[in-house]
């Protein structure tokens, strides 16, 4: 008992702060979290409706979507279907992510709504050389995307950017960043895709 | 032999591509401070290494295992910082206990550890790299540790030979060794790239 | 005897004025290396992170100080510890919810304030033997003087870098950005100079 006391006399001070610090953050977190969840739904429709401007609501699919990366991880991944206001399916959208350059790079990727043609991109997050690689969150690349065909999409050293086709113009001085994108769009777009179709959500599909 | 290859990977872009003091900018302050001498920095290295390697370890256990088994991933913070004071006081108590000379030898710098960012920061990083397996986070905790002692020693080095070099008066001590590890950054940029 | 009037404005003012040239932080006591490095690329979010130093340093000091006379010895860096994590929780959950974007940008290095020596070694050096008021006034000028150097070197870093503080251009056309300036090259060197540059100038003066 004489040891239980002393221990009490040294640390009450202690337990007492911890109870109290607990409540605090438990109170700060409950009363932020709502926001802070409300923040990453905005940020992400933010994006997709620059690059689907139709659409005004985003149902994710319920089934589960697993797709592997370029690495060969397995990852969830949540997909949104991109409804107009009438209810009509304009598109979908979805992340993407993959080994670039010098870091992981996070894209948000929106298709038309048979996954024939690319929407667009963006780039949620990347770490690549500023004046280089960095440049995969230019207009004048990211621009080559919007409308090409999903399943083609091939890196090539010259050509014409402003062609809306299956080539993509590598940035000058980033062919690795540039390739990265490219083939971290059309990983994420075959298997998801495929699981897609599989699944039987695309009612109108091509199959 | 994938998951080795995966692991391998893990570990050189920890200590090359990433490494935490000349990319992350982590751990700075001992950096600065125990870089005079090579055997110093060499004693520093290797107690971070085992300190960080166990935090990392036991940090992801309990943020993979509990909180966000049962949703506290709010309190992350604090459990961080408390299980990182709980390794280093562990540490200091086994070394004080079984190697006394080399306690005598380590003086402020074991308690120390606890405020190096690199520890917290790793521990953290673990977390937003989002490694989901544990002999991959004690691989890259334990190549954290081994980049902070290859950027420790290197810059030991390098300042052995300044301290004979005719550094303008201003510039002696931090300032120099600051734009030292700018330059040593800056090599170290070459690494980026490696791994795919 | 307590210290009359003009004793007790004097000691504020210095101690106000201390964290802002004398002892500052980052210059002259050579602590908080880590934010000053990592979130200087640009001038928002090392004033976002300022700001987040001083809530925290405010906080910290207040309640250290309240509970100063309660502490026992060999526990007391757990506390302050407790007391700094606790804040910087809250601080973090705050960034998340209100300023979304500056979260991302500083990422892990908000919830790295808990290491900030400067902190901890306020809460021991000053908080736990002074009064309240003295210590948010010690709270403050360290706070503030850590912003103001912060905000200095960021603003060096993006004028070099972008030609531009806050989506204003002040460099010329011809000016060519350096682009290593963002990068960890650029934090190095331009911190190692500016810290050259401050021992020139205390130096002279001693």
């Amino acid at each position: 008992m004489k040891s239980l006391k002393y221990f009490i006399a040294q640390s009450w001070l202690l337990i007492v702060a911890s109870f109290f610090f607990g409540l605090l953050i438990a109170v700060a977190n409950a009363g932020l979290s709502p926001r802070i969840i409300q923040n990453k739904i905005n940020k992400r429709n933010q994006l997709v409706t620059g690059l689907l401007p139709d659409a005004k609501n985003f149902v994710p699919v319920d089934s589960e979507i697993v797709i592997q990366s370029i690495d060969g991880k397995e990852s969830r991944v949540e997909v949104f279907q991109a409804l107009a206001e009438s209810g009509e399916r304009v598109g979908w959208s979805f992340n993407a992510a993959g080994p670039g350059f010098a870091d992981k790079i996070e894209l948000v990727v929106a298709v038309d709504a048979n996954f024939e043609k690319i929407a667009g991109f963006d780039v949620l997050s990347s770490n690549e050389t500023p004046g280089f690689g960095d440049q995969i969150k230019y207009d004048y690349f990211r621009s080559q995307f919007e409308g090409a065909p999903a399943d083609a999409l091939k890196l090539v050293s010259v050509g014409e950017p402003t062609d809306i086709d299956a080539q993509i113009v590598a940035i000058s001085g980033a062919t690795v960043s540039s390739e990265a994108v490219v083939e971290i769009v059309s990983n994420a777009i075959t298997q998801i895709k495929e699981q897609i179709q599989e699944k039987g959500i695309m009612t109108d599909g091509s199959e | 032999m994938d998951t080795l290859s995966v692991l391998l990977m893990g570990f050189i872009s920890v200590v090359l591509v990433n490494n935490l003091v000349l990319t992350k900018f982590l751990g700075i302050c001992p950096y600065l401070g125990v870089s005079g001498r090579i055997d110093m920095a060499f004693g520093m290295g290797l107690a971070v290494t085992f300190v960080v390697t166990l935090s990392g370890t036991l940090t992801w256990m309990i943020d993979h295992w509990i909180l966000m088994a049962l949703g506290l991933e709010v309190t992350r913070y604090v459990c961080f910082i408390l299980v990182i004071a709980g390794a280093v006081q562990l540490v200091e108590m086994y070394v004080r206990r079984f190697f006394p000379s080399l306690y005598d030898s380590f003086g402020i710098f074991l308690p120390l550890i606890t405020t190096n960012c690199a520890i917290l920061g790793l521990c953290l990083f673990l977390n937003l790299w989002g490694i989901d397996s544990l002999l991959d986070a004690v691989v890259r905790s334990f190549g954290a540790g081994i980049g902070f002692t290859m950027a420790i020693c290197i810059m030991a080095g390098i300042r052995e030979n300044l301290d004979m070099a005719d550094v303008p008066e201003c510039l002696r001590g931090a300032p120099i060794t600051l734009i030292t590890a700018g330059l040593l950054s800056m090599a170290f940029m070459g690494f980026s790239g490696m791994i795919r | 005897m307590a210290p009359s009037n003009e004793a007790k404005s004097k000691l504020y003012s210095q101690t106000l004025l201390a964290g802002l040239w004398r002892e500052n932080p980052v210059f002259r006591l050579l602590l908080g290396m880590c934010p000053t490095l990592a979130v200087t690329a640009a001038v928002k979010p090392a004033f976002t992170m300022g700001c987040c130093v001083i809530f925290v340093l405010l906080c910290s000091n207040i309640i250290v100080s309240l509970m100063r006379n309660l502490l026992k010895p060999h526990l007391r860096i757990l506390m302050f510890t407790l007391t700094i994590a606790t804040f910087v929780t809250i601080a973090d959950l705050f960034l998340k919810a209100f300023l979304p974007q500056m979260s991302e940008t500083l990422g892990p290095y908000v919830p790295l304030i808990i290491v900030n020596c400067i902190i901890i070694c306020r809460a021991e050096a000053c908080a736990s033997k002074n009064p309240v008021f003295v210590s948010i006034i010690d709270a403050i000028g360290m706070g503030v003087g850590f912003t103001l150097t912060l905000c200095v070197l960021a603003a060096v870093r993006e004028l070099l870098a972008t030609g531009k503080i806050f989506e204003i251009h002040l460099m010329p056309e011809a000016f060519v950005p350096w682009a290593a300036m963002s990068m960890p090259v650029g934090a190095f060197i331009t911190l190692g100079l500016l810290l050259g540059l401050v021992n020139l100038v205390t130096g002279k003066r001693a």
